[in-house]
């Protein structure tokens, strides 16, 4: 079979399978009796075994086939989770992602047999399996004879029928509940069920039928359906009676007590909840599954794969979309507004576009949670590696990101994870000393604000050591010994994010190689995000990335310098200022202004830009203060032309050795502007 | 924007060879160059080109192509021959690089495209003395004229 066309099927579904089962595991530790939780795992191995056979991929079948046998002693309670099994368990993960991977690569599985895992697998099987198995096997089937054989216990009786059944109980008449079992063989279960409903009927009046009459003559039961009779014989009549019918496996019955019926219909329903057996259960069971699962993320999810590329295609049309209205807008304002009407369409054109650029957007955002369902997992075997009790909080998981950009934050995240798993937790010993408790947090806290979406990673634990940082610099020669003397201790913390720095004194393969912090701060640099740390000796470090919702289209504003167009985003931009020249001040040779109380240092643009100003050094300065993390600055500018929504085009890779400019747009008369990067000025 | 019509440069008229390679031959200053028709995505009147602040000399800067941004480049500044006077004439032509991606360059004048053999190709010597000799990969010739055939990966590499 030609299975290559559903390859990339199977490895999208692969890979969710294998997400899910890393959560679940995870779970499954921590409530190991959890039986949503074992089912769930249960059905995510078994796809992956069906799917993996499918696609002729026998080693992957092989090693999730004695997966899912484990999997399935343990929904029968045959055995018991622990520790052993779990981390058993997480490698043959790893082993079945290794198959993904080769796959995707190869399209081949590889050699790898990792019979090793699958031997640890059936180890797990076999002491467990011959001591428990047989007893609870028979326990099993004894339930199914006793517990729900009784199921007229569970009848619902309504107002008018408990009316019919007193005044009977009252006329001396006996009151009777049945329930009859057809052969699972049974062709014609309704023809049967006529048959035993005859002979009942011939013995006794029937009240209360379940399930109701109409569905049993039209075959809508199982294999048994339950009775409510009064009659003047004796229940053994009666069962003789049915027991005649042919292809009945059973009949049980006994006497129905009425008054206990009306205090037992209540009991019953709480009953109902927690035997086994009982048909409600299966009612509350999803519920409270709904409850557990996070929002956003349904059991069964109405979607559609749709190829990156073609979002892609979907979005540069918007973009030309924009494009062109843009033109329009400039156009109906040079030939002088011809006419109301005119106006009146460009402005629903403009919402057109606007809503469809909105939903594009939407489509290509994904909640984050394919990123960080990952972490939880990492730090369970970070807590084992680095012998530190540890616990991840995750809230926010469903924050939406842009799709590019989700799939580039999972290693910076992950750094900054290991970091504070590494460097930020105090070992166990000098927790206690501390009087921390024994097992450290770290938290991992998403949510949008505005445009940006931050993602914040805390710990509750040491803190970073202000002093030895200076130290470490100026033994690794960053900086000097006097520089350090002058600096904050927020610009030494920073020094952290210098290349080729790392404080750990020894060397772990988690952390500490001295990549990491570099590499994380240019990575979200590369997605127009930022980095900053907040951290408090002896309580924990916060490390805040803050990353823009989409990268494509943003609002900016347009200005002039030396008569060239630049844009500057509207997202750092503070107020814009009106200032005399007077006002200029020169603090260590630099000019500021003095704006409401705060010093603002001032940057001229057109010194930036290589270009000369078109206005006389007389004339009031037109001043952008933008702002970058805490810092305020003042961009000077020859002339303001508006706000506009601007579609972010690259350089290309050819032209992107200029840092002050993050890319270029197109504006409504076909010419370029340059987008000014406000933050690499500061 | 106006773009040139294949029609328009003679390409009507071509024999293909086997082992032979057409080339669009344009002008800058006296000398005749051949750019191998394979790189050549567009040919394009000049337009506004934006100005890119704090980049080498011999980018002019960006251009929009049918919505892209295109750098576009100096053939003149970088083989150090007097700078770009905008003519009627001037082209920009916009070639498609493996390493470097779309670039413009802009030239002079567009004449014509011919075909070359392997024959008519004369490879040069390599001389460290002079630059320019790095951005040819051989002399081709044609009618009696003589075409230097560019080196477009040299030509788009970053200046030293």
């Amino acid at each position: 079979m030609d299975v290559n066309q559903y390859l990339e099927i199977f490895l999208d579904e692969t890979k969710e399978h294998l997400e899910s089962l890393n959560t679940q595991i995870l779970s499954l530790e921590q409530e190991p009796e959890n039986v949503d939780t074992i089912n769930e795992i249960f059905r995510a191995a078994h796809s992956m075994k069906g799917m993996a056979g499918t696609m002729g991929y026998k080693r992957m079948q092989a090693l999730t086939h004695d997966m899912e046998n484990v999997f399935s002693e343990i929904r029968n309670g045959s055995m018991k989770v622990n520790s052993n099994l779990i981390d058993t368990l997480f490698q043959c993960l790893d082993a079945l992602e290794e198959y993904t991977d080769n796959i995707q690569q190869t399209a081949d599985e590889g050699t790898n047999d990792n019979q090793q895992l699958i031997n640890m697998l059936n180890a797990f099987l076999k002491p467990g399996g011959k001591e428990q198995a047989p007893a609870k096997e028979s326990g099993a089937a004894a339930k199914t004879e006793d517990g729900p054989a009784e199921k007229w216990m569970d009848i619902k009786i309504g107002e008018s029928e408990q009316l019919v059944l007193s005044t009977a109980k009252s006329q001396g008449k006996n009151i009777y509940g049945l329930t009859v079992y057809v052969q699972e063989s049974c062709l014609l279960k309704a023809a049967r069920a006529f048959l035993v409903y005859k002979a009942v009927e011939e013995k006794a009046e029937i009240i209360v039928c379940n399930p109701p009459a109409q569905d049993i003559e039209d075959e809508k039961f199982d294999l048994d359906f339950s009775l409510i009779v009064v009659s003047e014989c004796d229940i053994e009549d009666i069962l003789q009676a049915t027991r005649s019918v042919s292809e009945i496996e059973k009949v049980v019955g006994a006497a129905y007590e009425v008054e206990e019926a009306v205090a037992e219909k209540q009991s019953t329903e709480r009953a109902a909840e927690t035997k086994p057996a009982a048909p409600a259960q299966a009612q509350s069971a999803p519920a409270k599954a709904n409850e557990k699962k996070t929002p956003g993320k349904p059991v069964v999810n109405r979607t559609v794969r749709v190829d990156i590329e073609k979002l892609d295609v979907l979005m540069n049309l918007v973009s030309e979309l924009i494009i062109a209205k843009n033109s329009l807008v400039s156009a109906s304002s040079t030939e002088g507004g011809t006419g109301r009407g005119f106006n009146e369409q460009i402005e629903y054109l403009e919402g057109v576009t606007t809503n469809l650029h909105e939903s594009v957007m939407k489509v290509r955002m994904v909640p984050i949670e394919s990123v960080v369902s990952k972490f939880p997992r990492m730090i369970r075997d970070l807590s084992k590696k680095l012998d530190k009790k540890m616990e991840l909080y995750m809230s926010g998981e469903e924050t939406e990101l842009d799709r590019t950009v989700v799939d580039e934050i999972g290693d910076p995240l992950m750094h900054l994870l290991r970091n504070a798993a590494d460097h930020g937790l105090e070992s166990t010993e000098l927790r206690l000393q501390r009087g921390k408790p024994e097992v450290g947090s770290i938290f991992l806290d998403a949510y949008q604000d505005g445009n940006n979406v931050v993602i914040e990673v805390r710990d509750d634990g040491n803190g970073i050591d202000v002093e030895g940082v200076k130290n470490k610099a100026i033994e690794r020669g960053v900086i000097t010994p006097e520089q350090g003397d002058n600096m904050s201790e927020k610009d030494i913390i920073n020094l952290l994010f210098h290349a080729g720095f790392s404080t750990a004194k020894k060397i772990s393969d988690v952390s500490g190689r001295g990549v990491g912090l570099d590499v994380v701060k240019s990575k979200i640099e590369s997605l127009s995000g930022e980095v900053e740390v907040k951290s408090r000796l002896g309580e924990g470090s916060t490390w805040i990335v803050r990353l823009p919702l989409t990268l494509a289209i943003i609002q900016a504003l347009m200005v002039t310098v030396g008569g060239e167009k630049y844009a500057i985003s509207l997202g750092g931009i503070q107020t814009l200022e009106d200032i005399s020249p007077s006002e200029v001040k020169l603090v260590q040779n630099r000019e500021v202004i003095n704006l409401r109380g705060s010093v603002i240092p001032l940057i001229r643009l057109s010194k930036e830009l290589d270009i000369e100003s078109s206005k006389s050094p007389e004339d009031n300065l037109i001043v952008v203060i933008v702002k970058k993390g805490e810092k305020l600055a003042g961009l000077v500018i020859d002339e303001l032309m508006g706000q506009q929504e601007i579609v972010i085009k690259s350089l290309g890779k050819y032209i992107s050795k200029c840092k002050i400019i993050s890319g270029a747009t197109i504006l409504g008369d076909g010419e370029v502007a340059l987008i000014l990067d406000a933050n690499a000025l500061i | 924007m106006d773009e040139l019509k294949v029609s328009d440069i003679g390409l009507y008229n071509v024999k293909t060879q086997d082992d032979a390679i057409q080339y669009i031959v344009i002008k800058l200053g006296d000398e005749q160059y051949g750019i191998d028709i394979k790189y050549v995505d567009n040919i394009v009147r000049v337009q506004h080109i934006t100005r890119v602040p704090k980049v080498a000399d011999y980018l002019k800067g960006v251009i929009n192509l049918r919505g892209e941004v295109i750098p576009v480049m100096s053939l003149r500044i970088k083989m150090e021959l007097p700078a770009d006077e905008m003519t009627k004439a001037t082209r920009i032509i916009i070639l498609k690089l493996e390493q470097h991606g779309t670039i413009g360059v802009i030239v002079d004048e567009v004449k014509e495209v011919v075909t070359l053999g392997q024959e008519e190709i004369e490879k040069v010597s390599y001389d460290d003395k002079e630059e320019r000799v790095n951005f040819i990969l051989g002399v081709g010739k044609h009618n009696g004229e003589l075409i230097s055939l560019l080196d477009l990966n040299a030509v788009a590499m970053e200046n030293k």
